[in-house]
């Protein structure tokens, strides 16, 4: 029995998201990522980019089966992303002109412009079939992926079997239980033994009960506080979510905020020493630019930064003031992550002393998704590629969804984005993803708009019974889905 | 067939003390109480920090610089329980005024005309038969939880047993001939009601406002442990608790017995006093 969290609100429907950051268990994907992070064929067997980087030719191994018996056929792939292109889900594939299949079992993908980042989708898009994929399918999944589904309750367990039409051997269980209970059900679950591995939170990690030991694993997974970029002026979304907030819109506040966090001490507070300070989305990943960070926990220089933009404690209350406006906003995380909750309140703490009142406030995922266009939230985000980069700040994507949020927009950052997907291979792309970091004059790192101030790279911390043996690591990515199932066919029991 | 007060308790008045030691024992017990309430009222007068967090103090033990012991976020306990306590005290405060007065409200209405009483017996009735904890649930969650979902989920439930007591106080007032003699005078259904309906029912009322708010309290706690009460990092003792089911897990056993130790020497508190309450107020407990 597996504690890990993660259970999706929309199911198992990988067109509609699920199995987003790579491994969705019960679907094959066309490539997978290995313990080191490289590329390998999962239904694949070759695959090639065009001379004008348009057109993807990938050949499918001929064993793949579903779920249910049925061959997996270029028919199927070309239908999964057609579908997934049409159905605007958090699979964004909209750069997709059609999928053919060219013969059974060869695939093209067409692309309307170069998008670099476009081979993420062949590793986390998984296949679904054509014949039978229709509403329902979320909830009952066919795939070709390791594993299928046995039961589902929502909100409780989530049971599978290996599927015995898998392509890649053998799996040692007869059956592996998910429970979603929350973290302190999940706790006492690994207490009471009935837990075989348990994710628990970093500051609980180091006490772990006897029969299991602490697995760290290291993580492109982040915290940072998003910040709403753009002015109240009375405007909402469709749904009637207002837009805007006009002290963090101040590129000062953000800028102040960004130097004023001292990450170590959060890292030491909400992490209990499990993670590493973040200065940028993309730690210490190939795409990362250092030069965009700036240090933090100087108070006195975030104080400067204020003064020179005329905030300024004029009444003498500890809060600064700029005309009308106080330096006060409300910083949102969900209720349930006591993860969040810890770096909300360090963070407020923290900026109190440069004179800015940032209050916490817990609420549930349904309300912060009201209130995320017009408050600062505690999200968190990583992943394997560069792609996210481009979700979180190109300006198209102000608003949509749960991405760029803040409303942020730079033509500039937009260039620099847009250059990097159409770059003609992914090191020609670093330089720009990099210069839409900073580029010398702006970016959307600290050094420039600052839209974001990230706090914290997590490592992602589990119970394991001394049983059980989880081999190889992997580098695991946000932790929606289950990351640390990446290699669950792999696993072993070791005792009698 | 006993019958029993709006907190539950025997009225038949067996284990009668003689009334000069109940006064006593009513003066003794509110001087503490209410000592007690509002020393944890004035908190938040105290410079104390209960939201504080410090990454190096993480998880101490009690010693002189913290004596309550410090949690998982470096928070000091004390100032945690002390603020804790004080947040229960209002919302058992307003909880039980609002209960309270409409308890009061209901009482007095029943006494206007027959179908009134009807409508109000119902009313109780179904209020009563109802379970308990599921209604306060239903009526906190419909009101969005947080302090404001508490209190109403504790008030608007809280009700009825007093206001049982107090309708049958307000119609033996009704029969009375002094209030009789009041209506032939030509005097109205609110100026008898200002003028001996009220002042009659005093004593049942503080009694039942006192014995209603310890309840208000481990409500309180209670919908806050499983996520309906207040925000999660604020201090109340139901979040504290909760919390503490991790520490626990570290061996760190103070993080639940003060703030719980807290919590039931309030509710104690109230309680006695509040049965203390209701026995002086009661005309045939005492009758030596």
């Amino acid at each position: 029995m597996l504690a890990v969290g993660g259970e999706p609100e929309t199911g198992f429907d990988p067109v509609m998201g699920w199995g987003r950051y790579g491994n969705p268990l019960f679907q094959a994907t066309l490539l997978r990522h290995d313990d080191d992070l490289a590329l390998e064929g999962d239904l694949a067997t070759s695959w090639d980019l065009s001379e004008d980087r348009l057109t993807w030719r990938i050949t499918l191994r001929d064993d793949a089966r579903f779920s249910d018996g049925t061959a997996l056929t270029a028919e199927d792939v070309a239908f999964t992303f057609n579908t997934a292109r049409d159905a605007g889900g958090l699979a964004d594939l909209s750069v997709l002109e059609i999928a053919r299949a060219i013969s059974p079992f060869e695939v093209e993908l067409y692309l309307r412009e170069p998008r670099i980042t476009f081979v993420s989708h062949l590793v986390s898009l998984g296949i679904v079939p054509a014949a039978t994929y229709g509403d329902g399918y979320a909830r009952g999944p066919v795939g070709a992926g390791p594993f299928r589904l046995v039961e589902w309750r929502e909100g409780e367990q989530l049971v599978v079997e290996p599927n015995p039409y898998w392509h890649g051997g053998d799996i040692p269980f007869a059956r592996v239980s998910f429970v979603f209970g929350g973290e302190e059900t999940d706790l006492s679950l690994a207490r009471t033994g009935a837990a075989h591995l348990v994710a628990v939170p970093p500051a609980q990690a180091d006490m772990a009960p006897a029969g299991m030991r602490v697995l760290n694993v290291e993580t492109v997974d982040n915290r940072g506080l998003m910040f709403p970029m753009v002015p109240d002026e009375g405007r909402a979304t469709d749904a009637g979510h207002p837009i805007g907030n006009d002290v963090t819109a101040d590129p000062a506040i953000r800028r102040a905020v960004n130097v004023a966090l001292d990450r170590e001490a959060l890292v030491a507070l909400a992490l209990a020493g499990h993670g590493r300070p973040a200065y940028g989305p993309v730690d210490g990943l190939p795409w990362d630019n250092p030069e965009a960070h700036l240090p933090g926990g100087d108070a006195d220089a975030a104080g400067a930064i204020l003064e020179a933009a005329g905030w300024q404690d004029a009444d003498g209350d500890g809060i600064r003031e700029l005309g009308d406006l106080t330096a006060e906003f409300t910083i949102v995380y969900p209720a349930s992550d006591s993860t969040r909750q810890a770096l909300a309140l360090g963070a407020a703490q923290q900026l109190q002393a440069i004179g800015i009142a940032a209050e916490p406030s817990g609420r549930s995922w349904d309300e912060i998704e009201a209130m995320l266009h017009s408050n600062v939230v505690v999200f968190g985000w990583g992943a394997h590629d560069p792609l996210e980069v481009y979700s979180l700040y190109h300006s198209s994507n102000a608003g949509q969804g749960w991405v760029n949020t803040g409303y942020y927009a730079n033509t500039t950052v937009d260039a620099h984005l847009e250059a990097a997907e159409a770059a003609p291979g992914f090191e020609a792309s670093l330089p720009h993803w990099q210069a839409a970091q900073w580029d010398g004059a702006t970016g959307f790192g600290a050094r420039g708009d600052a839209a974001w101030v990230w706090m914290v790279n997590l490592e992602h911390s589990y119970w394991v019974s001394d049983c059980l043996d989880t081999g190889a690591s992997q580098v695991h990515p946000h932790g929606h889905g289950f990351p640390i199932t990446w290699n669950l066919q792999d696993w072993r029991w070791t005792c009698e | 067939m006993t019958e029993t007060a709006f907190d539950g308790t025997d009225m038949t008045g067996a284990g009668r003390t003689p009334r000069g030691a109940v006064r006593r024992q009513l003066r003794r017990r509110g001087a503490v109480t209410i000592g007690l309430l509002a020393a944890v009222l004035a908190v938040p007068l105290l410079p104390l920090d209960p939201l504080s967090v410090d990454p190096f103090a993480r998880g101490l033990p009690p010693a002189f610089a913290f004596p309550f012991g410090t949690d998982l976020l470096g928070r000091d306990v004390l100032a945690r329980t002390l603020a804790a306590l004080a947040v229960s005290a209002q919302v058992g405060l307003a909880a039980a005024a609002v209960s309270t007065a409409i308890a009061l409200a209901f009482a007095v209405a029943a006494t206007f005309s027959q179908t009134a009483d009807r409508i109000v017996g119902v009313l109780t009735e179904l209020a009563l038969g109802l379970p308990h904890f599921v209604l306060v649930l239903m009526v906190a969650y419909a009101a969005g939880g947080g302090m404001t979902g508490v209190i109403l989920g504790v008030a608007l439930t809280h009700w009825p047993r007093l206001s049982r007591v107090l309708r049958h106080e307000a119609q033996t007032v009704a029969a009375a001939d002094y209030v009789r003699i009041s209506r032939a005078l030509g005097r109205s259904r609110g100026w008898i009601a200002r003028h001996h309906m009220v002042p009659h029912l005093l004593p049942q009322l503080v009694a039942g406002f006192v014995l209603i708010f310890p309840h208000a309290i481990l409500h309180e706690a209670g919908l806050s442990f499983i996520g309906l009460g207040i925000e999660p990092h604020l201090p109340s003792i139901g979040i504290m608790l909760a919390d503490s089911l991790r520490g626990l897990m570290a061996g760190h056993w103070w993080v639940a017995l003060f703030p719980g130790l807290g919590l039931v020497l309030l509710a104690l508190a109230f309680e006695m006093f509040g049965e203390t309450l209701r026995r002086a107020a009661d005309p045939r407990e005492g009758v030596a």
